[in-house]
């Protein structure tokens, strides 16, 4: 059905620049370029979702009456696209690498927070486990930023459901990283 | 014409305030879409209130940066950091675009409405009476998620914000923005108007 269609649509592009935000502040106070990187990917993608979701409300041609539903969704689009515009360019102020200056480093350099991705391999012990019940912060101090499985991002929940090839993207204390590794079992993706 | 103020310079730590204008424009973008989403104005005017807050801690925050710079180097990283400042501004124009959205009249087609309500978590507004039961206790007493399956994702009152307050007292007179099921904040609401004594 084609509401169903425009309500999904809708639901992922704000999921998404919702997830952009929140990995592009991640990348500028972890100063991660790797994180940078995965915003722009997103960027490219809600770009073609966005195309799609206007097609798709154009496509219900409505009454007079519908028309303003219908613009309200419009705006609904144009605007989040701003908002995953604005994270991918904030990412790219990491990306310019002038380093991050005093101010910012400070607190930083004191948490010693590190960013890593990680694959999930086909032998790791928590594939087919949801994020709740796999415990990755409870055992290895590392928070689960994004899952990205393909060309999809995922926000962590705790029902998500791991699975062989998913890239986990977490952060936590330096110490934390080969704990994070080895439990995961999985191979990692090119450091920070 | 709106008023606009005079903003003074006040020191501030540049990390601390960058991490507090993400808050405001998440929040800001959640009270935004509920706003439209459920064609609720009163989220809508919260999402403007904001917006104000937010216009100050820009420049705020600029200033801040400005009197950091001390040579070329300090000049080209600044730069950055008043980048993403304006930046998060921008996310929060964006956010107040969503709620103008409502504030016009414009809404949302009344099926994608019907999707919503059926589907995304709820947002409301309460005022806090002179005789509620949330008056003199703090957030995290009122334990309203165990309760009644409700978060109170911000206090303001007058024209200060707290956002995901744990430890701070509610007032009479504070609004309280919370999430949650729709039959959990309608007895959040009962509760703060004073009408309700108890959460059943």
């Amino acid at each position: 059905m084609l509401f169903e269609k425009i309500c999904n649509d809708l639901v992922e592009l704000k999921d998404t620049s919702e997830t952009m935000m929140d990995l592009a502040y991640s990348a500028l106070l972890l100063n991660s370029r790797a994180l940078a990187e995965e915003v722009l990917m997103l960027e490219d993608m809600v770009d073609s979702l966005h195309t799609e979701f206007e097609l798709l409300v154009l496509s219900k041609r409505g009454e007079a009456e519908e028309a303003r539903g219908l613009l309200g969704l419009i705006r609904m689009g144009v605007v989040t696209e701003r908002i995953a515009d604005a994270a991918a360019e904030i990412a790219e102020v990491v990306l310019r690498g002038a380093g991050p200056h005093p101010v910012l480093r400070m607190v930083i350099e004191d948490a010693e927070e590190t960013v890593e991705r990680v694959v999930v391999s086909e032998g790791s012990p928590i594939v087919g486990k949801t994020l709740k019940e796999a415990r990755i912060a409870e055992e290895t101090g590392m928070w689960v930023l994004v899952i990205r499985r393909g060309n999809r991002w995922m926000r962590p929940k705790p029902s998500t459901t791991i699975q062989t090839g998913d890239v986990i993207i977490a952060s936590g204390y330096a110490d934390g990283e080969e704990d994070f590794l080895k439990f995961v079992g999985g191979m990692k993706q090119d450091p920070q | 014409m709106n008023e606009v103020e005079r903003i003074e310079y006040t020191p501030v730590s540049v990390r601390e305030t960058l991490i507090l204008m993400k808050d405001i424009s998440e929040l800001m973008i959640d009270l935004a879409y509920s706003a439209a989403l459920f064609n609720n104005r009163e989220l809508a005017e919260e999402v403007m209130e904001l917006e104000r807050k937010m216009d100050t801690l820009v420049y705020v925050l600029n200033m801040n940066l400005m009197l950091a710079a001390r040579d070329r180097e300090d000049a080209e990283t600044l730069a950055g950091v008043a980048k993403v400042g304006s930046l998060t501004n921008s996310i929060s124009d964006a956010a107040a675009d969503i709620a103008g959205i409502v504030l016009r009249g414009i809404g949302i087609h009344p099926i994608v409405r019907e999707v919503f309500q059926r589907t995304e978590e709820h947002l409301a507004r309460a005022r806090v009476s002179e005789d509620s039961i949330f008056a003199g206790r703090t957030v995290d007493d009122l334990e309203l998620a165990a309760e009644v399956g409700v978060d109170i994702i911000a206090i303001r009152r007058g024209k200060h914000w707290m956002i995901n307050p744990e430890k701070e007292m509610v007032m009479p007179d504070d609004i309280l923005l919370a999430r949650g099921t729709e039959s959990g904040l309608v007895k959040v609401q009962r509760a703060a108007r004073g009408e309700a004594k108890d959460l059943e």
